[in-house]
This record gives C-alpha cells, structure tokens and sequence, in this order.
C-alpha cells in the first residue's frame, strides 16, 4: 500500500478564509477511500461538492479521515464498477488496438449516387438526419421501408430521424450517410459485415442467411436525407 | 304506492315547461322511479317512459334511473329484463349524452367486485352510443370512459395459464376483447383523419387512445401469457388484445421505435406531469419491446436499420425495468426479451466501452440472482442460459473486464465457478495459434487470475461452501500449467507462481488438513454417540420446518453420510491439488 497521506493543515488553517472549500475537497477525494467519500458525501465534481457541503462539514470529514485511517486503498470491498473503471489498459495494449483501428481496411460498402445532393451540407457525426430509405435484398425482395406505396398512406409516413455517425444504425449506413450531402440520392449495397452479420436479422420477414450471406444487403435511399435542426 | 305517487307526479310535471321542473320533482321521480323498479314493475315504467306525452320529462330525468335499471338487468329476471332493456335504449336516446354518460360511468365505478366483469360488458355498448352521440367533444369523455373501465378491469386478476385464460372465471378477457370492440370506431375516426389530411382535430382522441393502449400494457398485459400456443387454432384472447392494442398503437400515429427508443434518448427523467408519466410508464414501454421483439408484433412497422447494438441499450433498459419485479408473468417476459436481443446481437461485437453504463453491469448483477435465488426452476435455467449469451456477445476487452466486474459482485460460489470455466475457455482460445489477444495472455490477464486463484478467507476459507469455485479454480491452474509450456508462458502463470502458491495452494493445503482433521473428530464423536444413544431416544435441540411442513429429524445416520460425503469431498479437492504440485515439482526438477 501507498505511503499515508500527511495531515497537513492543521485545525485552524483549516478554519481560516485563506484555505478554500475546493482545496479541501481536492485533498480528500485523491486521499479518501470511496466508501469514506460516499459515506460523507463527497463524490462528484469538486464544483458541485463545493456548492451542497458546508465547511464545518468538510473540516469533520477531514479530521475524521485522518482519524480512521480511512485512505484510498483501505477498502476491501470497493464497488466493483467504480473499480473496474481504474482498471488501465496496458500501453502496449492501447497502441496495438489503435493500430487495429487503423488496418480495417476499406469501406465494406459500395455506393452509386443516383442524383446528386448540395454538395454544402454534410452531416457531422451526432447530426441528426431525416431520410427515406427502401432496404432490399439481392434479388430485389423489398424487407423494409418507409416509403409509402399507396398515396392513401402517404400522409401518414415521415422520414426516418436519428442521430447518425454514432452507432445507432448498422455501420453501412452510419458511415456512406457521412459522405452523402443534402438532397443526395443513392444506392448503398452493404457487405453483411457492415450491415447485421453473419446471423442476419432474425426479425426480418427474410432472413438474411437464407440468401447470399457474401453479398449482404442492398439499400437504396430513394430519397435524400435532410438536416433536421 | 310508489306508483302512485310517480303517475300523480308526472300527471303535474306534464303541463310544466322543460325548465320549470322543481327539485323536488325530481327527487320524487327518482326515489319514486327507483321503488318501482326494486317491486319489479318494469311493465309499468316501460310504459310511462314510451309515453309520447312524458317524452320532456325523460329527457330531464330519465338518466336518474340508470342505476336502479342496470342492478335489475344484472339479475337477469327473465320476465323483467327485456323491459328493462328497452328502458335503456329509450333512455339512451331521449337523455342528454353527458347525463347518461356520468350515469353509466357511474354504474361501472360502483359495481361490486363479482359483477365488475358482467357490468362492463353490459354497458360498453351504450357507452359507445352515448360517446358517439357527443361528436367533436367527445375526446375528453371518451378517454375518461376509457380510463375508468381500465381502472376496474386492473382489479380483475390476471389469467396466466391457458386453463385459466380458456375458463376465464373473472371475465377479464371478455371484458378486454369487448373493449376492443368498444375502441373500433373510434381509432377508425382517427385513422380516417390520415387520410382526410384533418390530423389536427384529431389530436385530442389521438391521445386519449394512446393513454389507454399505454395503460393497457402494463396491465392487464404485462401479467398476461402472451405466447402463441400452437395446438390451439384461435388465437387465445390475450394476445389477441395485445396484437390489437399494437395495431391501435400504430394507427394513431405513434412511431414504435420513439417509444421503444423513449427510455434512451429523454434525457430528463423527472417524474413530470401525470399526463408525461402515463405516456412513457417504464412497465408499459418495457411490455411493448416484449411484444415487438419477442412476440414480433408490429415488427412490419419496426424499421430494420438500428444497429443491433443500439437497440440492445434500449432494451437493457426495459429488461432492467422488468428484471425488479417478482412476479412470474413478467420476468418470464424480462428474459425472454433479454434472450431475443442477445441473440440478435452477434457475438463478439459489443466493445467495452458500453460496460461504462450502468444497467450494463447491473442487469447481469440481477440476472445472477435470478439464477440463485429465484424459487421458479425454469426461469433459474433460463437465466444461466442468458447468462453464457450475454458473456458471448462482448469483445474480448469487454468479456475480460465483464468477468472482474462479475467476480467482485456475485458472491456466490456457483457463480464464480461458472465465470472461471469462462475465463479458461477464453485463454485456450487464445492461445490456439493465430488467435492470440491482449485480454487473456500475458500482463492483462494477470490481473484476473489474480481475482481467481486465492482463498477468499485465507485457510479459513468453507471449503464445502466454496468448492465450485475452487474446483474450477484448481482445474484453470491444472490447465494453465499443462497448456502454457514454461519456456512459452505466454499466460503469465509460471512468473506468477511463487504468489499463487503462497495465496492459494499453501492455504488450500492448510484448509484441507484442519477440515479433515475437524469432519474425522466429528464422525468419530458421531459413531460413538450412535452407541450410547441407540437405547435412549432423545430430544432434538432443535427442529427445521420447509414451507410449514417440519422435516424429520436428522438421524444418526443421515449425519454419518453427510459427514462422509464432506470427507470425499475434500479427498477430491486434495487430489486435483496433488496433480498440481506434481506438475509444479516435474518442472522445477528440469
């Protein structure tokens, strides 16, 4: 276990105005145990500390501290997940990930436009874009879509809105939406690997294994999408 | 007498204009009205109320004898009841709307327990006719009806079996599916608004059906038995109702994926308007990813572009939801829905960085004690089976740091054991050539067998209590230490073999020898004791009842082999340990 901490103000330095509520905090949450800081309330940004404990308070927690010898590292049973986030990944294993990120190789995705966009308007990742989409399978089965067929049910359908670039949609479309601008129409044709993987959707009126599991997933956005601001 | 008074009464209100009608007069007409009816002279009434001449008279006063007319009706008086009946349609159609409504409301509010059911199916009908007749002001009453019905139907209980949904004793699948038919005109009156490009009028009822599907998800069918049963050709009532409450769902226009997406992307989640918190109730949300994502209802309508990973956060959080609850209807549900999602999730691809998220960790917490301690043997099953799918869906990065997480927490033998067999099917996949990873070889996995290979309490440690963990302990090391050649160790192990032998063999070694030592005195006080005892009978120090029911008591036997059984036990344990140190010594010789 690490050195103890030094007890390095003493009771009236700590009373005075000089010392400052932030610095005390700052002290007893590199020093104090988690369960200690929970205990008295102490976790949270030094800013919000400092605004709900009062100064008494903090001179208690600080004395008490040095009382019970609670320091960081005495706890047996600290939480697990506050733990586990300490845990630091190796260096080396840091770079070699990085590295992987990098050898991934080219898009897996294939796209043709089919009528050009702005050009001015790219969505940036979090950007939240409205598009039209019609998803189909090789040989041409339509598994979804929101375009509407009957002009009776026009109406009633809107573009699909999300937050793009940030894995909320298969990669495929995560990744070509990035490069299209608005108002562009295209043809993505998405490798399974980029679209659902190698086990398909098993929602899908026709799951994917059942077809070509090489060639994956054609989507064609009928129409562009458009920035909703 | 009664009669009387009711006939002189109307004879004086007949010359009187529609507002000059007195207090009194009705008060007359009421208690008057109500004493006829209870001596069952319906025939009478019937013929005042078709009496052209009283026809004011009725319109102002007729709805005052709801109440009597229904009790009657519910008695079901063969004589009696087909009066009673035209009673109701002349009342329907002479009385203002808003009257008879409260009347009806009324009646159905205050129907006892035992007739909740058969009052509801009986006057669902007028109410539709009365709601009908308001026209464009009918939202607001339309959805207070609605309300109230759910809120008396919510006291029925639930039906869970198929006998039971099939005998249907409180009629609470009649009422539902009669309340579907209830709904019909009015989600038709919405839909059209679609096409009638009129959407905005249509707002109001537009909410008030989506408050009642709301409502009706988390009860009665977040408790109901929503499986297709195959034998059976019809489909069973309640999962009729909930396909229907789906379609209704869609067509006032909610997208399903904003609800299902709700939980995830409000970010505020202050307890708001009573209004916000029927709308986005977590139990009716968590019901409706049930529905979709194992039942696949409205999938049609579900788009099929979210990354598999997305909607695995979405619905952790509603299986979270689920998971809190005890009863069996809804955590069955809570992992059916958790297994459906992990196996549309592939394996391998979720990476660590989603263990920052709480339910991430906490959802397999309770998951684990479901497995343990849930008393429902099917659902323990189930629940280590989504166990072994949950691991299986994580990187190696995320399995590495989901296995300490889970090793810190679970506190239960079993558990541990069934992580460490993990782990060890993890480091043989690495090492297998061209598979090599990060997580479970060299520096990074030292950390973990550090969580494994030791005693929790030191020699102290129960080792009866423990043993899964320490078997499974011993036969990682056996493994490591016959897969990872020394000159390799690509595990790490054989550096870390002077600390594993100090933290967990020596202990091991010296746990054995005082158990034993402690079970060999225990049987030999135990045999000895069967001698002198076998003449006296002796009383218990104290006895042990299960679910009320006492056990025996344990005999001098029953001791004897439990005692033995601990002894074999730890002749295993010190077998595997032998093989160890005999592996150890080969190694250290050369």
């Amino acid at each position: 276990m690490a050195a103890e901490p030094v007890q390095e103000w003493s009771e009236e330095q700590l009373k005075s105005d000089s010392l400052q509520k932030k610095d005390i905090i700052r002290f007893l949450q590199e020093n104090a145990a988690d369960s200690f800081l929970s205990e008295h309330k102490l976790m949270g940004s030094i800013k919000n500390v400092a605004k709900t404990a009062k100064k008494e308070h903090l001179i208690t927690a600080y004395e008490d501290l040095f009382k019970n010898k609670r320091f960081k590292g005495s706890d047996s049973t600290e939480s697990a997940v506050s733990k586990m986030k300490e845990v630091k990944i190796d260096d080396k294993a840091k770079e070699a990930t990085q590295e992987e990120a990098v050898h991934e190789g080219p898009p897996k995705y294939k796209k043709s436009i089919l009528k050009k966009g702005d050009k001015v308007n790219f969505p940036k990742k979090g950007d939240t874009v409205s598009c039209w989409y019609k998803g189909t399978l090789e040989d041409g089965t339509v598994f979804d879509s929101n375009i509407a067929t009957s002009s009776k049910k026009k109406k009633a359908t809107k573009p699909l809105s999300f937050k793009v670039g940030v894995g909320k949609v298969i990669r495929g479309w995560d990744e070509a939406l990035l490069t299209m601008s608005k108002g562009e129409k295209a043809l993505l044709e998405i490798d399974s690997e980029w679209a659902y993987g190698k086990k398909g959707n098993p929602e899908a009126k026709y799951p994917l294994c059942s077809y070509n599991v090489g060639t994956g997933l054609c989507f064609s956005l009928w129409k562009p999408y458009s920035f909703v601001l | 007498m009664a009669l009387d008074q009711l006939t002189e009464m109307i004879q004086r209100c007949r010359v009187i204009p529609e507002d000059g009608f007195k207090v009194e007069d009705y008060e007359i007409f009421q208690k008057a009205g109500k004493n006829c009816l209870e001596e069952m002279k319906t025939a009478e009434i019937l013929d005042i109320i078709k009496e052209e001449k009283n026809k004011v008279i009725i319109k102002c006063m007729g709805w005052n004898l709801l109440g009597p007319l229904i009790k009657i009706v519910l008695k079901k008086d063969k004589t009696s009841l087909q009066h009673c009946l035209s009673m109701l349609t002349h009342i329907l159609e002479l009385c203002s709307p808003k009257e008879v409504l409260l009347g009806l409301l009324e009646q159905i509010e205050d129907a006892d327990m035992d007739k909740i059911a058969e009052t509801i199916v009986l006057l669902l009908q007028p109410l539709q006719t009365v709601l009908l007749k308001l026209g464009k002001k009918k939202p607001p009453s339309v959805g207070m009806s609605l309300s109230t019905i759910l809120n008396q139907i919510s006291q029925l209980p639930v039906p869970y079996t198929q006998e039971q949904e099939e005998d249907d004793a409180h009629g609470l699948c009649q009422c539902c599916v009669a309340l579907l038919t209830f709904t019909k005109p009015f989600v038709e009156e919405v839909q059209q608004s679609y096409t009638n490009k009129v959407v905005g009028d249509m707002e109001e009822l537009r909410n008030e059906l989506l408050k009642f599907c709301i409502k009706c998800l988390s009860n009665p069918l977040l408790h109901a038995q929503l499986e297709k049963v195959p034998e059976v050709a019809d489909e069973m009532p309640m999962r009729r109702v909930a396909t229907e409450i789906v379609e209704i769902l869609c067509c006032t226009g909610e997208s399903l994926p904003a609800l299902i997406f709700h939980r995830l992307l409000s970010k505020k989640e202050e307890p708001g308007f009573l209004e916000e918190d029927a709308k986005y109730s977590k139990d009716s949300l968590a019901c409706l990813s049930y529905l979709i994502f194992v039942q696949h209802m409205g999938m049609d309508k579900f788009p099929l572009v979210f990354s598999p990973e997305f909607i695995l956060h979405c619905n952790i959080l509603h299986i979270e939801t689920l998971m809190k609850r005890k009863e069996e209807s809804v955590l069955s549900k809570a992992l059916d829905l958790f297994e459906k999602t992990l196996l549309r999730t592939n394996q391998n691809s979720v990476t660590v960085q989603f263990l920052e998220i709480t339910c991430f960790l906490s959802v397999p917490q309770a998951l684990v004690q479901i497995m343990t301690l849930c008393p429902i043997q099917h659902l323990r099953t189930k629940g280590l089976q989504i166990f072994q799918l949950y691991i299986d869906i994580f990187d190696v990065e995320g399995k590495h740091k989901l296995f300490r997480c889970l090793l810190e927490v679970s506190h239960h033998a079993g558990v541990e054991g069934y992580i460490i067999q993990n782990i060890k099917k993890q480091i043989d996949l690495a090492l297998k050539p061209d598979n090599g990873n990060l997580w479970f070889s060299g520096a990074a996995l030292l950390p973990l067998l550090r969580l494994v290979l030791f005693l929790p309490q030191g020699p102290e440690t129960d080792l009866l209590q423990n043993l899964d963990r320490i078997m499974e302990s011993l036969n990682l090391l056996r493994y490591l230490l016959i897969r990872d050649k020394e000159y390799d160790n690509q595990t790490g192990i054989w550096t870390e073999l002077y600390k594993i032998e100090d933290n967990f063999l020596k202990p091991l070694h010296t746990g054995l020898n005082m158990s034993k030592a402690h079970y060999e005195a225990e049987l030999k006080n135990t045999k000895e004791n069967k001698k002198h005892r076998e003449s006296k009978e002796e009383n218990p120090l104290c006895t042990l009842s299960v679910a009320g029911e006492k056990l025996p008591n344990m005999t001098t036997e029953m001791q004897l082999q439990v005692l033995q059984s601990a002894m074999f036990t730890f002749d295993l344990i010190e077998s595997v340990l032998a093989r160890i140190e005999e592996i150890i010594e080969v190694k250290a010789k050369k």
